[in-house]
């Protein structure tokens, strides 16, 4: 389950949202471009880009995310959060994360740390449970679901 | 490579310092309002509050 079968499947009913974060791993980071892991990640042919500086203003963040969401065409609409990292802190997003919010404004569903925790299978869980119930976030938090 | 791991450390030691003041199912979400990539159009989180459930992807490009 990828996150493009996701949105195709239910962005009728649920708002999709792609907050574009500051780089995981460019070249002035943890850059995983190079050695053994660059390797794989090309036999792998990963779209992650190899070719990145963190972004310093919030002009060069734009660009990123705009070539990210150009040459990437994954059709969610994306937003680009602030160079403060407001959103990213807020939700301990870095470097990955999947949250679900429901019409009340209460969290449905908190993906765990990425890249780890980061489980379109788990987000697809809640949303199906979300909108076949019409529950609110605040009764799905009391149901055990397994998530 | 020093400088890939301590960044390694850096962003493990953020995310256990931020984990912590998330917020976890059940609590109120915070708002935002935040711009596209052309920086014209913005969205509030709010705006689709009592309309539409919200799934936010976190992410970038590496």
């Amino acid at each position: 389950m990828s996150l493009h079968d996701l949105y195709e499947q239910y962005n009728d009913k649920v708002q999709f949202i792609l907050i574009y974060l500051r780089e995981a791993h460019p070249i002035d980071g943890w850059w995983l471009g190079g050695g053994i892991v660059g390797l794989v990640l090309r036999l792998r042919r990963s779209k992650a880009a190899k070719d990145l500086y963190d972004p310093k203003t919030m002009e060069e963040r734009r660009k990123v995310a705009a070539r990210c969401e150009s040459e990437l065409k994954y059709e969610i609409p994306t937003l680009v959060d602030d160079i403060d990292d407001s959103v990213n802190r807020a939700y301990a997003a870095m470097p990955t994360r999947l949250y679900l919010i429901g019409t009340d404004g209460r969290v449905a569903y908190a993906g765990g740390l990425g890249p780890f925790g980061f489980k379109p299978q788990e987000l697809k869980v809640a949303v199906e449970i979300l909108l076949s119930a019409d529950v609110s976030a605040t009764d799905l938090a009391r149901q055990s679901v397994g998530l | 490579m020093l400088k890939a791991i301590r960044a390694r450390n850096q962003q493990r030691a953020w995310q256990k310092q931020y984990d912590s003041l998330a917020p976890k199912v059940g609590d109120v979400a915070q708002d935002f309002e935040l711009y596209d990539a052309n920086g014209k159009n913005s969205i509030r989180l709010s705006d689709f509050k009592g309309k539409k459930p919200v799934a936010l992807i976190f992410g970038s490009y590496t």
